[in-house]
């Protein structure tokens, strides 16, 4: 004979388990550890916490993608400058783009009016932008990079979600912040091309006294 | 007693009341309302109840942000209502088409003051990157007024929450004195939008039809696409016939007592009118069997339209067989295969509705994915969508001058619209539908006792934007027709003027839940074309992302089940909390929660973080297991799961074979299909895993099959991350203007929801000339109607559930 209503009550005690840890693993969370600011979930820890969001994150890990950002060699709250930056306006981004949200104006020097290496205008319409990430993997300059602010809520959209050169440029210090492994990389790629470089470069100084 | 009195005659007991009233009392009616403002907007804030409402992709970011890792209950918004009248907040959360606009306008009207609205993320701020699709409207705020916009593809649930705090950070500035629903006027309601040759704004009509009337209707394009003529027949080998199609077009030649059956390359082009005689010979060939039509699809040359059929045997295992019919361009009308193969139905329908292909004999041709009465067949290749730019990206506006320029900017309407010349929406009629209004005339004409009833396109189980038109007699189902399109974002026609790699994030948006295996899918068939193998450590680490995207699909879509059954949403949630866990790993690899874009051709993106092995070793093998043996303990031999699972929605095995039903339908049914097995892609022929099926094919089987799957990946994961070799996760260099070969190839995968299949015709050049997508979601709602016939209105929600559809896939 089977009873009616006996598994029905056997799948209960699973969510009395749940009811009864929301309370030993949640309060001991709790103390532990208020308002920690940044907070991740590891697979070993029993459940899923919820994230006390805003008073604490949930970490974004570095490859997090949201907006692209421009960068320029700097530090934090300095202007960005067409010395400093690093677009050199080849367009890759804007060519890779899948829904092509990417706007480039190539700048022209003001004497001789010849084309340089340098953007004069640069647009993401955020509207369109599907955060898929290839503009920065694909450009060749470290120039263009994923950033990790998602709070961007905001009243309207026909001003605040077109951004511009200026409003597009974050210095080299916040990306080392938000990418410090990817910076790192980069910085020991980067020297090993500069090695590189004065090898080559001594190797030529050494076979020129001869000549 | 008023100021001015007071003013005249000061007596002291005056004197003092005004002291008192200014110190005291609080005398000015504005000061009063400031001091009421505070918790009028304190009330309103805390209790900001959103529409049970989703659209697309954002959607799932949505109802992960009500599960319990962000709970969206801390701010008083848990409560998310699946009627209007009882929501006070919209969250648009996904792209808002043309075909849906009037339903969500109509459901705005419907929501009570007061009312705010939410548009979460880039389609539904401004179309984002489907804007250009013909089916796309560019943005709600062109239809209702918006509190806050979410950039984001899709945003975050911490993002979502940062937008909720932005709105209630606005209304704490309303003040009671000026907010709209105390006005003396009232709002008027938005006009619903219309549905003519393309969607008309009533409030634009005047305008609509001067500038139809006189000016020119489109945008003049620079540049036209370019079409190619289908490939030529190549009768002999030497001309480059496979020789197995050599081999098959004689032996069907002489079947059929006449020259109709000509080889193609590696397929058989058939004469039309043999085209029925053909297709019942192939399925009842003795060797062949070819009992299963795998995908339907057709192209557009300069000479004809092309019909395409994937066939393929579920009880011999062998290559597919690939037939192709022309049509001509004039009148393009063909046999229609859905009596040798039912599950050609839905498909012919979709060619008719983008190609204008007529198929003849079929038993009901109307417009699938687009509404009656749209102007134009729009995957043809003369067809412009309204903000066409040129054939094919990369446009070059963008680089160089490229001044920013909306889309809306450079068309004569504005908007993403294009109406034919003459038109006028005072004059349009809607072209008839079998269910018309009910008026107090037509209720007199009803005959019997059956009526119709409307599912969906909002409904809470419909899991999207879904229609189900049902014929019920008292509680019973006597018919039903699926009707979808409500999210067709126009993925085919927009892939066609992308570049090859361009393609990989749209895939990301197809079935958003598994965006990793859609990857896979398309990496599968455009390597075919180009020759590329992926390294080893790449094969690897997409087995191990596929197989993650398995679980966690299967983890969302039980639980959504029993929230279909009626078990709201505690099951939900437990399986959501296993569904976090992989997106951090997900987000930890590519960046990204849901929109992965992770694969590319011959190897994935980047490598796999530091932290993402011990993670996922401990979530596979101590974490996973366990979850799932918990959601197997509470569930599986649930007496009420088993009364309302059992014997419900059942698919015969020959049916589910017919209709072309795919994945954990088809093997819910007994049929031991597997496209891992019947034709292993990437490195599946190195795993042991057995292929799960069960011989009832009712809801519940379904339900048992996706259990059994989850252990059966679990076992693939354990055996690839053991083997997991090193070494490089790109083969070749990794280039972003890749050109593919000429050629055409159909490349699938066993996805999640079933075989999830791409078609791709390349003419040489960087973008694809044809891309079509086999959509296991769209195919396996074939057998809807067969299935729930005779069964209840509630069990139409439980079978619909347990088929689990995704409608970004479903409408493409």
């Amino acid at each position: 004979m089977r009873i009616y209503g006996l598994e029905l009550l056997r799948g209960l005690t699973i969510t009395l388990g749940h009811f009864i840890n929301s309370y030993t693993i949640g309060f001991r969370r709790t103390f532990r550890n208020r308002m920690r600011g940044q907070v991740r979930q590891h697979p070993a820890d029993k459940g899923v916490f919820t994230v006390q969001y805003p008073d604490e994150r949930l970490r974004v890990p570095e490859r997090f993608r949201v907006l692209p950002v421009l960068i320029f060699d700097g530090k934090k709250g300095e202007q960005w400058k067409q010395e400093t930056e690093r677009c050199t306006a080849c367009g890759i981004c804007a060519k890779v783009c899948p829904p092509q949200c990417i706007w480039i104006v190539q700048g022209k020097d003001p004497a001789t009016a010849k084309p340089v290496a340098k953007a004069s205008e640069f647009f993401i319409d955020a509207d369109v932008c599907m955060n898929c990430g290839f503009c920065a993997e694909y450009c060749p300059f470290d120039a263009i990079k994923m950033d990790h602010n998602f709070e961007l809520g905001a009243e309207e959209r026909h001003v605040s979600h077109i951004f511009d050169i200026n409003k597009l440029h974050v210095s080299t210090e916040y990306y080392a912040e938000t990418h410090p492994k990817a910076w790192g990389e980069e910085q020991v790629r980067r020297k090993a091309e500069a090695d590189k470089k004065a090898a080559t470069a001594a190797a030529a100084k050494k076979e020129a006294p001869p000549a | 007693m008023s100021e001015q009195k007071i003013l005249f005659r000061p007596s002291e007991e005056q004197l003092l009341e005004q002291e008192i009233r200014r110190h005291i009392l609080i005398a000015k009616w504005d000061k009063l309302i400031e001091m009421v403002d505070p918790i009028y907007n304190w009330g309103r804030r805390s209790s900001l109840w959103p529409l049970q409402f989703g659209l697309a992709c954002c959607a799932i970011e949505m109802i992960a942000t009500a599960a319990s890792r962000f709970d969206i209950a801390r701010f008083g918004a848990e409560l998310f209502r699946a009627s209007p009248r009882q929501a006070d907040l919209m969250i648009v959360s996904g792209t808002v088409t043309k075909k849906m606009v009037p339903m969500i306008v109509r459901l705005y009207n419907q929501m009570p003051e007061p009312k705010y609205v939410i548009s979460m993320g880039a389609c539904a701020t401004a179309g984002g990157p489907f804007k250009e699709g013909y089916n796309v409207v560019s943005g709600i705020d062109k239809f209702l007024p918006v509190d806050v916009y979410i950039a984001g593809c899709p945003p975050t649930p911490q993002a979502l929450l940062h937008a909720l705090m932005t709105l209630q950070k606005k209304i704490d500035q309303q003040t009671i004195k000026k907010v709209r629903w105390y006005q003396k006027k009232a709002e008027p309601e938005i006009p619903v939008p219309m549905l003519g040759p393309d969607l008309v704004d009533l409030r634009r009509s005047e305008e609509i039809k001067a500038r139809c009337a006189s000016a020119e209707v489109e945008a003049k394009p620079a540049q036209l696409p370019v079409m190619i003529p289908a490939p030529k027949l190549t009768p002999t080998e030497a001309e480059g016939a496979a020789p197995a199609s050599v081999e098959l077009s004689k032996r069907l030649n002489t079947a059929i007592g006449r020259d109709a059956v000509a080889p193609s390359g590696s397929s058989l082009v058939i004469q039309p009118d043999a085209l029925v005689q053909v297709g019942k010979s192939l399925k009842l060939h003795p060797d062949l069997a070819l009992d299963y039509l795998s995908n339907l699809t057709c192209s557009d040359y300069q000479d004809c339209y092309e019909v395409v059929y994937h066939l393929c045997s579920t009880k011999k295992p062998g290559p597919m067989v690939t037939l192709k019919v022309r049509a001509d361009k004039g009148n393009p009308h063909l046999p229609s295969l859905s009596s040798v193969w039912p599950g050609a139905d839905f498909q012919e329908r979709e060619v008719w509705d983008l190609y204008g292909v007529r198929f003849d004999g079929h038993p009901n041709l109307k417009r699938i994915l687009m509404w009656e009465g749209f102007e134009g067949h729009p995957m043809r290749k003369d067809y412009l969508e309204p903000y066409y730019e040129g054939p094919g990206k990369i446009f070059p506006s963008r680089w160089k001058e490229g001044h920013h320029q909306r889309a809306e900017e450079r068309v004569p309407f504005a908007d993403n619209v294009k109406y034919p010349k003459g038109f006028d929406p005072s004059q349009w009629t809607v072209p008839k539908e079998e269910f018309s209004p009910v008026t107090s005339q037509s209720l007199q004409q009803i005959e019997g006792d059956t009526l119709v009833v409307n599912l969906g396109p909002q409904h809470p189980s419909t899991h999207g934007v879904f229609r189900m038109k049902v014929r019920v007699d008292g509680e019973r189902i006597l018919a039903l027709e699926p009707v979808m399109g409500y999210m067709h974002r126009n993925h085919e026609k927009i892939g066609e003027r992308n570049t090859y790699l361009m393609i990989f994030p749209y895939t990301d948006r197809l079935d958003y839940i598994c965006s990793m295996g859609n990857n896979f899918g398309y990496a599968v068939a455009v390597e075919k074309l180009l020759g590329v193998k992926p390294p080893e450590r790449a094969e690897y680490i997409r087995v191990i992302m596929a197989e993650l995207t398995r679980v966690l699909n299967h983890f969302w879509s039980i639980g959504f089940l029993l929230n279909d059954l009626g078990a709201f949403f505690t099951p939900a949630l437990y399986a959501l909390e296993e569904r976090e866990l992989i997106l951090d790993l997900f987000e930890m690899a590519s960046g990204s929660r849901m929109m992965c874009n992770y694969m590319r051709f011959g190897g994935v993106a980047a490598d796999l973080p530091e932290e993402f092995l011990p993670f996922c070793n401990s979530l596979v093998n101590d974490r996973l297991p366990k979850a799932i043996e918990q959601l197997d303990r509470y569930l599986t031999r649930n007496e009420i799961l088993l009364n309302r699972c059992r014997r419900v929605g059942v698919l015969p095995r020959d049916a589910a074979i017919a209709f072309s039903a795919a994945g954990p339908v088809l093997r819910g049914s007994g049929v031991e299909y597997d496209v891992r097995r019947a034709e292993p892609y990437s490195i599946y022929d190195r795993f042991d895993f057995k292929i799960p099926t069960f011989p009832e094919g009712d809801v519940y089987a379904r339900y048992r099959i996706r259990i059994a799957e989850m252990w059966e990946s679990l076992k693939i994961l354990k055996q690839a991350l053991k083997e997991l070799p090193g070494g490089e996760i790109q083969a070749g260099k990794k280039l972003w203007n890749i050109r593919v070969p000429a050629g055409e190839s159909y490349g699938r995968v066993e996805n999640p929801k079933g075989e999830l299949g791409f078609y791709v015709v390349s003419d040489g050049t960087d973008h694809p000339y044809r891309y079509h997508v086999r959509a296991p979601s769209f195919i396996n709602l074939t057998a809807l109607e067969l299935m729930c016939k005779g069964h209840m209105v509630a069990d139409v929600v439980a079978i619909l559930g347990s088929i689990d559809i995704v409608l970004g896939e479903t409408d493409r």
